[in-house]
């Protein structure tokens, strides 16, 4: 369908996307690793519970952990190989190196209860970066009647949500109408920001999904202010998107599902980036869950400038002291920055400018967050900051222009709060 | 060793900092500085010069002596080296404020009221309750109003506009002080206006008779995005038409009544100062109305320049605005109150 110019506005800020460092990097595999550390946290819920013992024989896709609880997700072997230790927080496969696979079997035309089993089964998460289970967005409380697709890919850096809406259009949007028909669902919604022209111009080839083109602007692909700009309705406070009758799901997402029930593979890659200044060959690469960062890392080559190392997109994601730590689900990408790029510099005191509460989404006042919470009123923070109905977007620490450290108060608040209770 | 930085969300931040601003807003002043020099002379200069530096001064020596590092040059440096200009702002604002003709120790009395009393007692850049170049001004009108040529220097009498030089005081009165005189009212004509507009033969204070100087520099702080474009367009408009319903809906008295005076020197720079405006949209057009409706009421009613009191008065409501403003979150649907 011809691509609609999205045309409900919402605050927000224009920030240098920087998408060029992999922009135009065709995906690629990147080697495995001889041992793969998977988490058995992948993403929002209880962790999964180990099925495998040590010293077992895994194969690729087998199932090693199913879900902890009825929010979790299931976790799969990402090589085959032998069970090296369980832990209560993650499992270590030995990679043996034959890629021997143990797929589900591949469904050509299932009915709505089979693709909702076989999202739970393939252990599918919200690949965004919240990574809240897909099998559970999936039976919403309220009826649906709107799937808004998520190739905003609004934080900066990143650009592998962008190689895969080039290179596998056909199977996103098949995995949406899976999804779409899953819930029954007749409008699909895919929307893109204007920086990716290209990638609006693939998915106008298809009649069941209308492309939306959304305003270069930080936070677009927050799921309500998606929900907002592609379909004009307003998710109330403290409720989910199907209140107003929507699902949003990430292109990723999108390709998990279409793998997972026409070809039966389980959830056991992701394709991330690799960019930033101190990134000598900037990659989109395509990652077994459990690759530990560093090899992502080397097979980039980092610089010696480095003075940042970003899990995640750098608006939201986290800064890492050391390379320990594995691949997820959720693992959008991996920026390594130099001096020059990011920002260390010291707080200067609060000008109550108010542009923080301009560039805020969710018109909230996060210099009064920032306020109450350094005196220890979280009440009030909650009161006239609005706190609790924030989306971490980073958006007011960015443009504050005393550098103040609005996420770290934000974050501060929303802890003391939960824990007297939340009010 | 590893030397990476770890630190909270997000590692992208804006190039634009407290500085940048600052420098944004005294290069928003030069026009209206350098239209001042041409306008008033060498003395304007020497006002300006003098009221700048003793506000970096004392600010300066303020932070010195607060810090007990008198001799601590590590010190000074970090100050020199963080400095954020806010004095400076303050200081040629003060002098834009006040006339030519007022002896040299007037700016140095005032600059150091503001920075020292104003600003640095009150917490330093950020903690201000009202603007401390406006509270310099009013502090010079009100403490030096007994000697007898500053107060015909500042608030002015009854005057001729038509300036004499070698006059110690031939910046005297401003048009608007003429112009609430009866007699003054039907005297203005096109010419008039124009020279209002321009500042020519126009007594007053060094930065506020040239409007054209100040109108570029409120298009360079809009374009630079320091303040928003209705904000000094809702108080300027504000003051005129109540201006014009207070003169019996004579639409003649509109374009005098927003050329005169110190209201486009106070609605672009001073009444939009961050630290002392409210934080919201809605609090902001509550705080411009209203500052338009006092500034023409109480000219109305005192026949003097009141602009300095208004924004003063305004900035010390500000934190009621911020109190009881609210801003309604995305997606917020009022509450349907339960019936009993």
């Amino acid at each position: 369908m011809k691509a609609i110019q999205s045309k409900f506005v919402f605050h927000g800020v224009h920030i240098p996307d920087r998408k060029h460092f992999a922009k135009d990097v065709p995906v690629e595999d990147c080697a495995p690793a001889d041992t793969l550390t998977v988490s058995l946290s992948q993403g929002i819920g209880k962790p999964s519970v180990p099925v495998v013992a040590v010293g077992d024989p895994v194969k690729q896709g087998q199932l090693i952990a199913k879900a902890g609880g009825a929010i979790g997700s299931a976790v799969h072997a990402p090589v085959s190989g032998t069970v090296k230790s369980v832990t209560d927080c993650a499992i270590v496969i030995e990679n043996d190196k034959k890629y021997e696979t143990a797929y589900m079997q591949p469904l050509s035309d299932p009915t709505p209860e089979q693709i909702k089993a076989r999202i739970a089964d393939a252990g599918i998460v919200g690949m965004g970066g919240a990574g809240f289970p897909t099998a559970v967005k999936l039976n919403p409380q309220d009826p649906v009647d709107t799937l808004v697709v998520n190739g905003a890919e609004c934080e900066p850096y990143l650009t592998c949500d962008h190689r895969i809406m080039l290179e596998h259009t056909a199977e996103i949007a098949e995995g949406a109408r899976l999804i779409a028909k899953s819930l029954g669902i007749a409008t699909i919604f895919i929307g893109i920001e204007a920086n990716k022209p290209d990638c609006i111009a693939a998915f106008e080839a298809f009649d069941f999904i209308q492309p939306v083109i959304l305003k270069k602007q930080y936070p677009v692909g927050s799921e309500k202010h998606l929900i907002y700009a592609c379909t004009g309705r307003k998710v109330p406070t403290g409720k989910l998107p199907a209140a107003v009758g929507c699902i949003v799901q990430n292109v990723a997402t999108c390709l998990a599902v279409f793998e997972a029930v026409r070809s039966g593979k389980p959830l056991i890659e992701r394709v991330l980036t690799v960019a930033g200044k101190a990134v000598k060959t900037p990659k989109n690469l395509r990652v077994r869950i459990g690759t530990p960062l560093d090899a992502v890392i080397s097979a980039c080559t980092l610089t010696e400038d480095a003075k940042k190392i970003i899990c995640g997109g750098p608006m939201t994601g986290a800064a890492l002291k050391e390379l320990s730590r594995t691949v997820t689900k959720t693992t959008g990408g991996i920026v390594a920055m130099t001096a020059d790029e990011t920002d260390t510099d010291a707080p200067t005191p609060c000008l109550n400018c108010g542009k923080c509460a301009d560039v805020c989404p969710m018109n909230l006042m996060p210099m009064n967050t920032a306020f109450y919470t350094a005196a220890g009123e979280y009440d009030m923070a909650a009161k006239k900051g609005g706190v609790l109905n924030c989306i971490e977007c980073g958006a007011c620490a960015y443009i504050c222009p005393a550098h103040r450290p609005l996420i770290q108060a934000i974050r501060t608040a929303k802890a003391e709060i939960r824990k007297g209770g939340n009010k | 060793m590893n030397t990476l930085v770890v630190s909270m969300p997000p590692h992208l931040k804006t190039k634009r900092t407290t500085k940048h601003i600052m420098l944004d807003v005294v290069i928003a002043l030069l026009p209206a500085t350098v239209m001042g020099c041409v306008l008033f002379g060498l003395s304007a200069l020497l006002t300006i010069a003098i009221s700048v530096v003793a506000a970096v001064l004392s600010e300066y020596v303020y932070a010195l002596l607060s810090h007990r590092v008198w001799k601590d040059h590590a010190y000074a440096k970090r100050f020199w080296k963080e400095f954020d200009f806010t004095s400076v702002v303050t200081g040629l604002l003060l002098a834009l404020v006040i006339p030519a003709s007022v002896p040299w120790y007037y700016p140095l009395l005032g600059s150091i009221f503001a920075i020292v009393v104003v600003k640095m007692l009150f917490g330093g850049t950020g903690k201000n309750i009202v603007n401390p170049a406006i509270a310099g001004r009013i502090f010079l009108f009100i403490g030096l109003a007994a000697v007898p040529s500053c107060r015909a220097a500042i608030i002015g009498t009854v005057f001729s506009a038509a300036p004499e030089v070698g006059n110690d005081i031939f910046t005297g009165a401003t048009p608007l002080t003429n112009f609430l005189n009866p007699d003054f009212g039907a005297s203005i004509t096109q010419s008039n206006l124009t020279d209002l507009f321009f500042g020519f033969g126009v007594a007053g204070c060094i930065g506020e008779t040239c409007k054209a100087a100040l109108l570029l520099g409120y298009i360079y702080l809009v374009v630079r995005k320091v303040i928003k474009f209705w904000q000094p367009l809702l108080y300027i408009g504000v003051t005129g038409l109540f201006a014009v319903c207070l003169n019996g809906f004579d639409f003649s008295a509109f374009l005098p009544s927003i050329l005169s005076g110190g209201l486009f020197l106070g609605a672009i720079f001073m009444a939009t100062d961050y630290v002392t405006s409210p934080k919201s949209d809605l609090g902001n057009v509550i705080y411009y109305v209203a500052l338009g409706l006092i500034t023409a009421g109480l000219r109305k009613a005192t026949g003097i320049e009141v602009v300095s009191f208004a924004i003063m008065l305004m900035n010390i409501i500000v934190p009621l605005i911020d109190t009881y403003v609210p801003r309604r979150a995305f997606g917020y649907r009022r509450q349907r109150k339960e019936v009993k």
